[in-house]
């Protein structure tokens, strides 16, 4: 089994936000790697740079040996360089991408003006497709099948997809973008299809098509703006989401033989943004529950079997206006062999605990001891456990502190959704930043449910300090890791 | 072992060894210098002398046990940790040793003269060493709670080996 992951555009972007704080929380059906892949015209734009930032601090800590009996850390994954995969050079319009000059005065020279209108073509397109499939497409297609030797990226992922099948696994691709914006609309149909026919062509007929399964997580509209009155540039228009969404969905339902699986995503309650931002580093939309959505329905597809049957589901959440833990689906693992399901709501509060007791507890006094405003005997876990461990050159202990907060910051936007209430984890908890535990209490019932015994941060700290008995081979910083996230688990 | 028994063990060892710290304490200074003292306490029957000296061991034993107790029980009961600065205790652990070795000092000198015998600096040496020392120090070294175990002085090296 190989798992490859496409996002595409922001939309694509967020999801794969999500999907790394799963995969590191350990949601993923198996232990196999997961390929990342990102494509994105706007490769500055910011939320592709927040879960980029994630993605990059797990790739530099998911090695710790935390021992491999364990859900954390359990998915590893590896990036397909470069990422984004950007197929327009700076400052390059349409015309320039297509290469226009040389269909001038033909009859496909004239057909592309008319399809195109001049804004669209003489724009530069440094943020994107700013809300044009139709510019994203052509790009698109033209860019993927232009293979030289600066052009290697898809050569080297079909050769690599084509390597995994070879090696008797099945292929499971999953792409995420919106249908409704500029990338993600333009980019899935046609960055799939093309993959399609590539990894069928020199096969024989009956081959890859049954050992690669493709699907996507498709995001309708959540969001809208109000973008400024005298702002005469090219950019998305929300007001067009719907009319977008309509023409997509149409597409998927009547010419799409691609996807094994697809997964519609969306929400009746419009988000208003009130920021408004063409593309780049200003483009960063708060994470949100369709995210969260979106990468639930990649891991379902990673499990599922390979086959070219077409299943249609549908989820539905109790309350319109909240979101809380038995309104997602049922997950499912196999280790070793066997399938079982488990329980997202305590697996994910038991990560969650674990993050925030390592912010609230460890990480300032590994500050402290680092600078000797404290003194060691009070803390029997790091006598115990950090005594060999350089804590300020070792930079997986960074990383993972550059994680904890890209995690936090994450699960506090998911939570404080304007006019929707989220109850995954209690809001107080996000009272202090960096998620400073102002509340004690908050702590055992962070995920709405009062653990019995009550898992205080006492108790936390007490069993940070009881003997470790692990059989798996872990050390170092693994290993003080894994035991904060056994002291975590509310049912011992 | 879980938690329950562990506490059991430990309260248990704390009564046992102070028990036997006083029983070695008895022991050593009446054989060492015993008859010395009961003499020099109006030529008092050393019978006599050990029944009193009996008393002196019994309430200086029962003092360092109330503080290796009390020790125990704030540790294991009533510190709790939710924050991460300021849980050493160490204060309240060196404060409550300090009272340990007064009374080692204190009693043999002025409960002495109320029970009418004679001590010498051997018995509050003595004393030092098996209460305020095993009975206290090392005693709270092994069984205090998993949570402050390096807070008595030199547990990081005896517990730890660092």
């Amino acid at each position: 089994m190989a798992y490859y992951f496409i996002s595409i555009g922001g939309s694509g972007a967020k999801v794969l936000e999500a999907l790394t704080h799963l995969c590191v929380a350990g949601a993923m059906p198996t232990r196999e790697d997961l390929n990342i892949l990102a494509i994105d015209p706007d490769s500055g734009n910011g939320n592709l740079e927040r879960s980029g930032s994630a993605l990059n601090q797990f790739i530099k800590f998911q090695n710790l040996s935390v021992g491999n009996d364990t859900p954390l850390f359990k998915t590893k994954m590896t990036l397909i360089k470069p990422l984004p995969w950007n197929p327009i050079e700076i400052d390059k319009t349409l015309d320039d991408l297509i290469g226009f000059q040389i269909y001038k005065n033909s009859a496909l020279g004239s057909l592309y003006e008319v399809l195109y209108t001049r804004r669209e073509r003489n724009t530069k397109l440094n943020e994107g497709f700013r809300g044009h499939p139709s510019i994203g497409a052509a790009v698109l297609a033209k860019k993927y099948t232009l293979r030289d030797n600066r052009n290697t990226q898809w050569t080297d992922f079909i050769q690599k997809i084509k390597q995994d099948t070879n090696n008797g696994g099945e292929i499971k691709i999953f792409f995420a973008g919106s249908v409704f914006g500029g990338t993600g609309a333009s980019g899935i149909p046609t960055i799939a299809r093309l993959l399609r026919n590539d990894l069928s062509k020199n096969d024989d007929n009956s081959g890859v098509r049954k050992i690669i399964s493709i699907g996507g997580a498709f995001i309708l509209p959540y969001f809208s703006f109000t973008p400024p009155a005298d702002n005469d540039k090219l950019f998305a228009h929300s007001e067009n989401f719907l009319t977008n969404t309509k023409a997509a969905l149409k597409y998927y339902a009547q010419r799409d033989n691609v996807f094994n699986a697809m997964y519609f995503l969306g929400d009746s309650h419009v988000t208003h943004f009130k920021r408004f931002s063409i593309g780049a580093a200003t483009q960063k939309n708060d994470a949100h529950i369709v995210d969260f959505y979106g990468a639930l329905a990649a891991i379902d597809f990673f499990n599922q079997p390979a086959d070219n049957s077409r299943v249609y589901n549908c989820i539905f959440h109790g309350d319109n206006d909240k979101f809380s833990w038995s309104d997602f689906p049922a997950l499912e693992e196999i280790e070793n062999g066997d399938a079982k399901n488990f329980d997202l709501r305590k697996r994910f509060a038991k990560f969650a605990r674990f993050i925030f007791a390592y912010v609230h507890f460890i990480k300032p006094v590994l500050r402290g001891l680092a600078s000797g405003d404290i003194k060691d005997y009070q803390y029997p876990w790091y006598v115990d456990y950090f005594k060999d461990i350089d804590v300020v050159n070792t930079g997986a202990v960074k990383n993972f502190e550059d994680y904890t907060e890209s995690f936090v910051t994450w699960l506090k936007q998911l939570e404080t959704l304007p006019d929707r209430e989220v109850a995954l984890i209690k809001s107080s908890m996000f009272a202090a930043r960096p998620a400073q535990i102002v509340n004690a209490e908050d702590f055992s019932s962070c995920d709405g449910v009062i653990t019995k015994p009550e898992l205080t941060l006492h108790e936390i700290w007490y069993r940070l300090s009881e003997d470790f008995k692990i059989y798996a081979a872990v050390n170092g910083y693994g290993k003080f890791l894994r035991r904060l996230y056994e002291a975590c688990d509310a049912e011992i | 072992m879980n938690r329950t028994v562990l506490t059991i063990v430990q309260i248990a060892i704390i009564v046992a060894l102070t028990v036997a710290c006083g029983i070695i304490a008895y022991f050593v200074v009446s054989s060492v210098t015993g008859h010395q003292l009961a003499t020099a306490s109006g030529n008092m029957a050393f019978s006599r002398w050990q029944e009193k000296f009996q008393s002196l061991v019994i309430n200086t034993g029962i003092l360092s046990a109330l503080c290796a107790l009390a020790w125990f029980v704030l540790t294991r009961w009533i510190f709790k940790i939710n924050t991460p600065r300021g849980i050493g205790k160490r204060t309240i652990w060196a404060g409550l040793a300090a009272l340990d070795l007064i009374g080692c000092i204190v009693i043999p000198q002025f409960y002495s003269s109320t029970l009418g015998i004679k001590t010498n600096f051997l018995v509050t040496v003595i004393f030092i060493i098996a209460f305020a020392g095993v009975g206290y120090w090392l005693l709270t070294i092994y069984t205090t709670p998993n949570i402050f175990k390096y807070t008595p002085v030199g547990a990081q090296l005896l517990r730890a080996g660092k």
